[in-house]
C-alpha cells in the first residue's frame, strides 16, 4: 500500500464505520421512543441473541467479499445441515465429540466449496448448487423430521448468561474482535485483503490464491457451524428447514456494513455492525407489526440502496 | 469437425444417455403421454431458462427471475378478470420493462449484476407478498375450466410446451441473426474489444436483461393460469434449474458463447433426470439435490476439461 493509498483509505473506512454507528443509535433513538416495548429488557435480549447469530455469519462472509469472491449462498443450507449433524453426533458421542466433529465437518464442506470456486471462478453459481446439495443432505440426514438432543452442556451454551450476556454474544464479540485481528495483523489476513484487491497482481506475486480461498470459505463454515450449534442448543432440536432464506441478511448484513464488493477493502468489524443494524431494523419492524413481505421489501430496497451508494462513494467500476 | 460441434455433440450424447438410462427403467418415458408430461414439466425452467441464458451470454447474470416469475403468477391471477390475454400482455410488457429498468441500473452504476439482482431478487420477493397479502391467489372458482384449454394436448404438445419450443426457435434466431443478438454476444466475449469496435453496451445489457425478466414473468403467468393458483412464495428453486440448464446447455459461465437451442438440451437432460428421480419414487427434496449434484458435476468437468486442453495447446506450441 503506497501512503497516497493509505490516505484515501482513512478518508473512507473512518467515516464508513461511523456511518454503521451513527444509523445504530439513530434506530436506537427513533425505537425507543416510538415504541414502548422495543427498550423492554426482554426485547433487548431478543435482539442481542438475532444480531449475535446473524453476525457471527456475517463475519464469516465478510471474509468471502473481502477476499474478492463476492458472496456464499450456501450459508444457511450449510447451517440446516451442520444443525441437523450436531444433534446426530450428540446424540450419538455425546456433546463434547458432536461439537468438534460438526467444526470438523464445517471446515470440510468449506474447503469442499472452495476447491470448486477455484477451479469454477464463479462463487455465486457454485455456492447456490452447494447450497440445494446441503439442504438435501439434511433433509436426508434428519429423514425430514424434528431431532431432539437432551445435554446439559448444549443447553447451558445455549442459553446460559455469562455476566448478564448471553453465550452467543460473547461468541459474537470475541469471533468479531479474533478475526478483525487476523485480517489486519496477520500475514494470510494481510494476503486476503491484497486478493480481493487484485487478483491479477496476487497471482503474478506469488500469493496462494487457492489458499486464501479456503481461508475464506472455512471461516464461513466455521461462522455458520457456530450459529447452528448455539440454535441446536438453545432449543435442544435440529431440522431441515432451519434458517430457512436467512440469506439474506448475512448478505445484507455484510452490504449495510459497506464492505467493498469488489473485494479488498473493508474489515469484519463492518459486517459485524451491518448486522446489529438489520437486527435492529428487523425487531423494530416486527414490533410495528410490519408483515413479512413489507419487511422483505425493505430490507431488500436497502441493500440496493447501499450498494448503490457505496459503489458510487468508491468511484470504481467493477 | 471445430471444438464447438464436439462439445455440442458431446452434451447431445450426454442427454440421449441419460435419457436411456432412464427409459430402460420407466415404460412411461416411451409412451405418448409420457413424453408429453416430460415436455410440460420442462415449461417453466425452460422458459426462464432462456433469459437467463441470453443474460449469460452477455456476461452477466439474472438471478432475480424466480421474484420475478413469482410476482408475475400473482399479478396475472389478480389481473384475471379482465381477461386472460390482456393479463398475459399487461404482465409480460411490465416484467419487460422492470428487467429494463434493472438493465439500465446495472449499466449505468457499472455494478456486477449478479450483487444487483440479489438486491432485486429480496426486493421483488418481498413485494411480491405485499401485493398478494402473502396469501396464495387463486382464479375465481366459477372461472376455473376457462384455463383448461391450457392443459390440452396436441398430439404431445399443449400450448405452454409449444410455446416454449417456438421462444427457443425465436430467441436463438435473434441472438444469431439480428444485430441486437450479435451484440449482446460481443460485449459477453470481449467486452473492452467490443467496446473499442464501437458496440454500444447500453443496449445490449438492457436488452438481455428485459427479454430475460419478460420471460420470466411470462413463464410466472403462464404456469399460473395452468393451476388456476400462484403463491407468492412459489418458484424459488427455478432459478438453479435454469442456471443449470444453460451451462450443461454448453453457455460459458464467462459469457460470450454458447446458443439457445443448446439451453434445450441442457434443459431436457436435468428433465430428464429429474422427472427419472421423481418416477423411481424418490421424495421431493431429492430432485433439487439431484439438480444441485448434476450442476456441481457439470461444471466442474467443465473447468478441468478446459484446463486439460489448454495445458495440451500449451505443450504443442512449445514443442512446435
Amino acid at each position: 500500500m503506497t501512503s497516497q493509498d493509505a490516505s484515501q483509505r482513512a478518508k473512507f473506512t473512518i467515516p464508513k464505520t461511523a456511518y454503521g454507528l451513527i444509523a445504530i443509535l439513530v434506530l436506537l433513538v427513533v425505537a425507543s421512543v416510538t415504541t414502548p416495548s422495543f427498550a423492554r429488557v426482554d426485547n433487548i435480549f431478543v435482539v442481542i441473541r438475532a444480531a449475535s447469530l446473524t453476525g457471527i455469519v456475517a463475519i464469516g462472509m465478510s471474509y468471502i467479499t473481502i477476499s474478492g469472491n463476492l458472496f456464499a449462498l450456501s450459508a444457511s443450507a450449510l447451517g440446516a445441515l451442520l444443525a441437523v449433524l450436531f444433534a446426530l453426533l450428540t446424540a450419538a458421542f455425546g456433546f463434547a465429540a458432536g461439537l468438534v466433529l460438526t467444526l470438523g465437518l464445517a471446515v470440510f464442506c468449506g474447503l469442499a466449496q472452495s476447491l470448486a470456486i477455484s477451479l469454477i471462478g464463479n462463487p455465486i453459481i457454485t455456492t447456490l448448487a452447494f447450497g440445494t446439495v446441503f439442504r438435501g443432505l439434511a433433509a436426508l440426514f434428519s429423514g425430514n423430521s424434528i431431532l431432539r438432543i437432551e445435554s446439559e452442556a448444549a443447553l447451558w451454551l445455549g442459553t446460559a448468561r455469562p455476566l448478564g450476556i448471553p453465550t452467543q454474544s460473547w461468541a459474537f464479540i470475541i469471533a468479531a474482535l479474533l478475526s478483525w485481528f487476523v485480517i489486519r495483523h496477520f500475514k494470510i489476513g494481510r494476503e486476503i485483503v491484497l486478493c480481493g484487491a487484485n487478483p491479477k497482481a496476487a497471482v503474478a506475486s506469488g500469493l496462494r490464491v487457492g489458499l486464501v480461498t479456503a481461508i475464506a470459505c472455512a471461516a464461513l463454515s466455521i461462522g455458520v457451524a457456530i450459529m447452528a450449534i448455539m440454535t441446536v442448543s438453545q432449543f435442544s432440536q435440529a431440522k431441515a428447514d432451519l434458517f430457512m432464506g436467512y440469506d439474506f441478511d448475512y448478505i445484507a448484513a455484510v452490504l449495510v456494513g459497506g464492505i467493498a464488493l469488489r473485494g479488498g477493502k473493508g474489515t469484519p468489524l463492518q459486517a459485524a455492525l451491518g448486522a446489529v443494524l438489520i437486527a435492529l431494523l428487523q425487531n423494530f419492524m416486527l414490533l410495528h407489526g410490519l408483515s413479512a413481505g413489507v419487511r422483505m421489501t425493505i430490507v431488500g430496497l436497502l441493500v440496493i440502496a447501499s450498494i448503490s451508494l457505496f459503489h458510487i462513494l468508491q468511484g470504481r467500476g467493477r | 469437425m471445430t471444438s464447438e460441434t464436439k462439445s455440442n455433440l458431446a452434451r447431445l450424447g450426454l442427454m440421449i444417455a441419460v435419457y436411456l438410462i432412464l427409459a430402460a427403467r420407466i415404460p412411461s418415458y416411451y409412451s405418448q403421454p409420457g413424453i408429453a408430461a416430460l415436455l410440460d414439466s420442462a415449461v417453466l425452467a425452460g422458459i426462464i431458462a432462456i433469459g437467463v441464458g441470453l443474460t449469460m451470454i452477455a456476461g452477466e447474470m439474472d438471478l432475480s427471475v424466480g421474484s420475478m416469475a413469482a410476482f408475475a403468477g400473482i399479478l396475472s391471477i389478480q389481473l384475471f378478470p379482465y381477461g386472460m390475454v390482456p393479463a398475459l400482455v399487461i404482465v409480460v410488457l411490465f416484467c419487460g420493462l422492470l428487467g429494463a429498468l434493472q438493465g439500465y441500473c446495472i449499466y449505468k452504476l457499472n455494478i456486477s449484476s449478479m450483487v444487483f439482482t440479489i438486491g432485486t431478487l429480496i426486493a421483488l420477493r418481498g413485494l411480491t407478498l405485499v401485493v398478494s397479502n402473502e396469501k396464495t391467489v387463486l382464479i375465481p372458482f366459477e372461472n376455473i375450466a376457462e384455463t383448461d384449454f391450457l392443459s390440452a394436448k396436441f398430439f404431445v404438445f399443449s400450448i405452454p410446451s409449444a410455446t416454449l419450443l417456438v421462444l427457443v426457435l425465436l430467441v436463438d434466431f435473434f441472438s444469431r441473426r439480428t444485430l441486437w443478438g450479435r451484440e449482446i454476444f460481443a460485449i459477453g466475449g470481449g467486452r473492452g474489444e467490443a467496446r473499442a469496435a464501437g458496440v454500444s453496451i447500453r443496449r445490449p445489457i438492457i436488452v438481455a436483461f428485459s427479454i430475460s425478466a419478460a420471460l420470466a414473468g411470462l413463464a410466472g403467468a403462464l404456469l399460473s393460469f395452468r393451476t388456476g393458483s400462484a403463491s407468492p412464495l412459489g418458484f424459488e428453486a427455478v432459478l438453479l434449474e435454469a442456471v443449470t440448464a444453460c451451462l450443461i446447455g454448453g453457455i460459458a459461465l464467462a459469457g460470450g458463447r454458447g446458443s439457445i437451442l443448446g439451453v434445450l438440451i441442457g434443459l431436457f437432460t436435468i428433465r430428464f433426470l429429474v422427472s427419472g428421480i421423481a418416477a423411481l419414487g424418490a421424495p421431493f427434496w431429492m430432485q433439487s439435490l439431484a439438480t444441485g449434484a448434476l450442476l456441481i458435476f457439470v461444471i466442474i468437468a467443465e473447468a478441468a476439461i478446459g484446463y486439460v486442453t489448454r495445458r495440451r495447446r500449451m505443450a504443442r506450441a512449445l514443442t512446435a
